[in-house]
């Protein structure tokens, strides 16, 4: 790797992992004020949410299943922010993606192979139609994205409560379920007792085929461009609002694309409570993740394991309440956006590699 | 003669963008005179004020008002010391009313509580004072330009202000409104206050000071009476360069018009004409050079043509075809280049590489693209071309370009607008900023793109550079066409006149006031 | 159709009014975080904290009352650090709304889960719960008495700063200052108004709002704290302050209007097979309607000046047709 890219990686870890162990400094401090035991709940806290107990019995297999509709909303705000787009409307069609799969697993009768794909086509359509809005109403009437997206995730919930509750209720138990999608339409889980299955892999090639988009096509190319800087895009001849729509329909339809998989793949319905703001951690997904897929892989997983370990190591053998593990990545959140905390230390890494590495990093003198 | 202020040696350098905006500048006003602060854009006259307001802390010098030395840290400092700024861009709140924004900060209250009535009345009583009317109760937002500058005067004589800085005054006046403007002026330094204004338009510096200060690339050039100049010698104060330039260019070989621009009119954001009714030709194989001071509707042409914006009247012919619809890119596949004004926000991306900064006019082509997707390698090879074609020293394909210096800058800018021969070229202010070497290689460049048979329209504001470089000159002043010399017979003083808005017989007959007082007007 | 007229009796307009004054309380405090110019979208966390900490405050003090007032000073520290954070270190305001919401969401439930055990929920018996006030006289008035009357010291309190801020922003010199810095920093700047200072006061008085707002939720109408029992509030009282444009009554009615629709769903509920989830659809759609049309206004503004601009060119051309 040549200098530059290799400073270049540096500068987009560095905040990053400096928040990272802030953070769990910060956690250190809260298992101390409990009086728990400090190295065992870090030990326990890895283990249970990244660790293998017995051969073929590795609880990591759950935090991929967990990371894999975060990775997908995490992509989904990657490719809205890099056209220049602040939407966070990621939660609401993550929701209107996951009914639409829900009521098409039940109403419509397929084959295997067929009615799945069906379902995930149409669970990107419709997340992508709910992308549009706030995009055309931005680049046609100057609607602050922000604002927009905020209103419209409390509609797309509402909307979600009516359904499940009304149109689409499967039962009448005390809270409302929309009935089983067809065995057709459900997602093959690799795993016997386990839920990891065909969802992480269209994760996964999300984030390959998101990769491609962004750095090897014309049209991630516009909005890259569109998203650094409006008055080059403009200069250079590329339309910076088609590019933005685009954007917005393929950002609609990846976090759709999440909620369609979290239903076929691991509810197999929907029901009062299937919103549990897995659009926001997708949203601080991407920003620890530096706006990239690949960053946004890596830290979709360790919130997930880190959520996990809490849950299943910290609460049940050491009774440290879970939400330990959610208070932590928050506090990881306001570091990174508190980055310039870190710019002294920074600095002097910096220094200590370009250092080390024996070569003029600076520029030519102006 | 008392001096209402005198700075001694004032410097300033900012490291952020490398200039050196003050080089030991000194500056004195008489009390009770108008002193007219004089230079392009870029010349520091702006800094030196925002020093003495106390907005920017200087290097080193020293200020004194009325024979004292002062320290100004803060505008507060040059409030009490009887300075007020009325800046370019205006500092009112748009909802409030007359009132409210010219009592803002001192309103009279009770325990806090505000009383309109009050307000309203101490206005009229400040507007009756200095012969200023205002409505106290319009809003802000409702008013014309002329009508907010004239509040924001009024906010400036209610906080006691002896003496009245007026940065660009007349840049969004009507000719009209610039007239009224200027009996405001001369009211108040009759009643004893003093005024500096800073301008770069010269012939309103004839019309309304009684001395003017020339200032040029950070430095003071001079300080003339107005009585004993003239348009022709300021102009070449305010705009020659030292270096004289020195360029070979064959003996011009005209071929069929390229570009013609039919009787155009653009709007600027206040929906103000900065382009009125133009017409022009540009023809292969030539260079024809937009002269005139920044500010004249430059920017406005230069993005009627490029379509960057739209044009509100008038039509623009490229190679035969009507292009008033085209868009940016349309414009550019029929073979239009432009090189920016601004390489570093507009010409360049520099949060990206060298490549993706090259192909911005042309990742559509087939050479470039197929079924969608960016072909790299040919992208990286095409950028090691222009690399190489353009000696850009410390370019490499795959990398970044922000650590590149300007002139290197410029050349990617250049080397990417100039690979595919193009038949028009737009080159904005193409040197501003450049070392020497970079300039040289600027006008070199452009020299031959004229020989191969393209057609270039220069757009500069440095005098010895549209001398040098171009076969026909046009003067642009206040969005219309001045004047058209022919470059091999043309004058600086000829050139400087048309800048300055005066005209060609002006010359025969010096602009030379002898006292006779402010008689003359601008003709709307 | 008799089932659904049957439900517009008084107890929805008390009910309504209750359920509008937590939304109100976080709105007011976003709208003058919104006329300060400092977009506030943490109200959610600082309404959580409250809840929480006045319950707990209210439990340890004995003293309902004395809740309410740890509340309101917990939320105002809140908005102290958002403030902080923001000025000294330039945190993008959004990421730091969300990071504040997260933290507090998870930090409010786990704080209780160490204090009390494993637990969804807590209360403790010996919490008293806001009394309902009956204001004499008033509450003998015919029609408007069982409206007005009846309610807690909570909501006449959102209601006295409905007015107060009112007064302050368009009649004192504080508020117009406030107001000045929202619309143009820099122009109140330069004369020397001290914008910071102005804008942290903003958000202290917000979090300060929008904890009691979330303390009424505890101690004055549930007595309990459970997991994210705000439920949303904090976003809805934001998109309140738009609807209302940021003006204290436009935000008292946006608010009524939510709280009104939030207990006619319930009510219609009970009485007819109508969703109830449709009605409380109308208030934000009708947000999402507002920011459209502030968004068009300026749009217009815009295009008004070049339209005005070509008309007057092809007058003149017509005066003088060009050759």
């Amino acid at each position: 790797m040549n200098n530059q890219r290799f400073r270049k990686l540096l500068d987009a870890i560095l905040v990053p992992l400096l928040a990272i162990l802030s953070g769990l400094v910060v956690m250190g401090i809260l298992i101390l004020i409990l009086k728990k035991p400090l190295f065992e709940s870090y030990a326990v806290l890895f283990s249970k949410g990244f660790g293998c107990e017995a051969y073929g019995n590795c609880i990591f297999i759950t935090t991929l299943e967990r990371a894999t509709p975060i990775i997908l909303t995490g992509l989904s705000a990657v490719v809205a922010f890099r056209s220049g787009m602040f939407s966070i409307g990621q939660e609401g069609q993550y929701l209107l993606g996951a009914a639409a799969a829900a009521w098409l697993g039940y109403a419509i009768h397929l084959p295997p192979i067929l009615h799945p794909l069906v379902l995930i086509i149409a669970g990107m359509l419709v997340g992508a139609g709910y992308g549009w809005i706030p995009g055309i109403l931005k680049v046609k009437l100057g609607v602050n994205e922000l604002l927009a997206t905020i209103m419209l995730n409390s509609i797309a919930a509402l909307i979600i409560e009516y359904l499940v509750q009304f149109p689409m209720r499967g039962d009448r138990s005390t809270t409302a379920h929309s009935p089983v999608i067809d065995e057709s339409a459900q997602l093959m889980s690799f795993l016997p007792g386990s839920k990891w299955g065909v969802g992480f892999v269209i994760a996964v090639i999300a984030v390959i085929v998101i990769f491609i988009y962004l750095w090897r096509t014309k049209h991630g190319y516009e909005q890259r461009m569109a998203g650094q800087s409006r008055k080059f895009a403009l200069y250079g001849g590329i339309h910076s609002d088609n590019a933005a729509i685009r954007a917005m329909l393929i950002s609609g339809a990846l976090a759709g694309l999440a909620g369609a998989i979290e239903v076929m793949g691991v509810h197999r319905r929907i029901m009062t409570g299937f919103s549990v703001g897995l659009g926001f951690d997708g949203l601080t997904s991407a920003i620890l993740g530096q706006t990239h897929p690949i960053g946004v892989f890596i830290v979709a997983i360790l919130f997930s394991g880190l959520k996990l370990g809490a849950q299943l190591g910290l609460q049940l053998n050491l009774e440290i309440p879970r939400e330990l593990g959610g208070t932590i990545i928050g506090f990881i959140i306001l570091f990174v956006a508190a980055g310039k905390l870190y710019e002294e230390s920074i600095v002097r890494v910096r220094d200590w590699f370009t250092r080390k590495r024996g070569s003029n990093l600076k520029g030519e003198i102006p | 003669m008392t001096l209402a202020i005198e700075m001694k040696g004032m410097t300033k350098y900012f490291a952020s963008t490398h200039v050196r905006a003050n080089d030991q500048v000194d500056f004195s006003v008489e009390s009770g005179e108008v002193h007219a602060l004089v230079g392009e854009n870029g010349a520091g006259k702006t800094t030196l004020m925002n020093i003495l307001y106390g907005l920017i802390k200087p290097d080193s010098g020293e200020i004194f008002i009325d024979s004292q030395k002062v320290r100004i840290g803060h505008p507060d400092d040059a409030i009490k010391h009887g300075i007020g700024m009325v800046h370019q861009h205006f500092k009112l709140v748009a909802s409030f009313t007359v009132a409210q924004n010219i009592l803002l900060g001192m309103e009279p209250n009770q325990a806090g509580f505000l009383n309109e009535q009050k307000e309203n009345e101490l206005v009229d009583e400040l507007a009756k004072k200095y012969n200023l009317p205002v409505d106290p109760t319009a809003r802000i937002r409702d008013l014309p330009v002329g009508m907010q500058q004239r509040v924001e005067i009024l906010k400036v004589l209610q906080r006691n202000a002896k003496i009245l800085v007026l940065d660009e005054p007349t840049a969004v006046l009507t000719p009209q409104e610039v007239n009224e403007l200027i009996t405001v002026i001369r009211g108040l330094s009759r009643l004893g206050y003093t005024i500096i204004f800073i301008t770069h338009k010269l012939i309103e510096v004839l019309l309304v000071a009684d001395r003017v200060s020339v200032m040029r690339g950070g430095r003071m050039v001079g300080t003339e009476k107005v009585s004993e100049t003239s348009i022709p010698e300021l102009a070449r104060m305010m705009v020659g360069r030292e270096v004289l330039l020195r360029v070979k260019k064959k003996q011009i070989q005209r071929g069929e018009m390229v570009l013609e621009a039919r009787n155009i009119s653009v709007s600027d954001v206040n929906g103000l004409a900065a382009i009125s009714h133009v017409s022009f030709q540009v023809y292969k194989g030539e260079i024809v050079a937009i002269a005139g001071v920044s500010g004249n509707g430059q920017t406005e042409l230069v993005e009627a043509i490029s379509g960057m914006n739209n044009l509100d009247g008038g039509e623009i012919i490229f190679r035969g075809r009507p292009i008033n619809e085209a868009s940016v890119g349309e414009r550019r596949d029929l073979g239009m280049a432009h090189i920016p004004e601004d390489r570093m926000v507009v010409g360049l991306n520099l949060q990206t590489t060298l490549d993706e900064n090259l192909i911005v006019s042309r990742y559509n082509h087939s050479a470039f693209s197929r079924y969608g997707f960016l072909l790299m390698k040919t992208i990286s090879q095409f950028a090691e071309k222009v690399v190489n074609a353009f000696s850009i020293s410390a370019a490499r394909p795959g990398e970044g370009i922000s650590m590149l210096s300007g002139g290197n800058l410029q050349k990617v800018v250049v080397g990417r607008e100039l690979s595919g021969d193009p038949a028009f070229i737009i080159a904005n202010q193409p040197t501003r900023g450049l070392d020497v070497g970079s300039i040289e290689f600027v006008h070199k460049t452009l020299i031959e793109e004229r020989d191969k048979g393209a057609g270039v329209l220069l757009v500069s504001v440095e005098l010895d550079e549209v001398m040098a470089l171009s076969d026909r000159i046009l003067v642009l002043y206040r969005g219309k066409i001045q004047g058209e010399l022919d470059a091999a017979t043309a004058t600086e003083e000829q050139v400087g006149i048309l800048m300055a808005g005066g005209a060609l017989e002006d010359l025969k007959h010096p602009a030379k006031d002898n006292g006779q007082g402010y008689k003359r007007e601008l003709k709307p | 159709m008799e089932g659904f007229f049957s439900v517009f009796t008084v107890e929805l307009l008390n009910s309504g009014i209750r359920l509008a004054t937590p939304i109100l309380l976080a709105a007011l405090g976003g709208a003058i975080c919104n006329q300060a110019g400092v977009l506030n979208l943490a109200l959610e966390s600082k309404m959580l904290l409250g809840a929480f900490v006045g319950i707990l405050a209210a439990y340890y003090l004995g003293n309902s009352y004395g809740g309410l007032l740890v509340a309101m000073a917990a939320g105002g520290l809140l908005g102290l650090l958002f403030a902080f954070l923001y000025h000294k270190y330039r945190v993008d305001l959004v990421i730091l709304a969300i990071a504040f919401n997260l933290i507090i969401v998870e930090l409010t439930v786990f704080v209780m889960r160490a204090m009390f055990g494993n637990v969804g929920s807590w209360s403790d018996p010996s919490i008293v719960r806001i009394p309902d006030i009956q204001i004499p006289l008033i509450k003998d008035i015919p029609f408007l008495g069982p409206i007005l009357s009846g309610y807690n010291i909570i909501v006449y309190f959102s209601w006295l700063v409905t007015i107060v801020m009112f007064i302050v922003l368009y009649k004192m010199r504080g508020g117009r200052h406030l107001r000045a810095v929202g619309e143009n920093k820099s122009a109140a700047e330069t004369v020397g108004i001290n914008a910071i200072l102005l804008q942290t006061l903003a958000l202290v008085i917000s979090g300060a709002l929008a904890a009691l707002g979330g303390a009424f939720l505890s101690i004055g109408h549930l007595k309990l704290f459970t997991r994210n029992m705000s439920n949303g509030r904090g976003w809805i009282a934001i998109a309140a302050a738009m609807f209302g444009v940021n003006h204290p009554v436009g935000v008292f009615l946006a608010s009524l209007f939510f709280g009104f629709a939030d207990a006619f769903s319930v009510r219609v509920q009970n009485v007819t097979d109508l969703p109830p989830n449709l009605v409380k659809l109308l208030p934000n759609v009708a947000t999402l309607l507002v920011l459209i049309i502030i968004a068009l206004r300026s749009k217009i503004a815009l295009s008004m000046a070049r339209r005005r601009f070509r008309s007057q060119l092809r007058a003149e051309e017509a005066a003088n047709p060009a050759d």
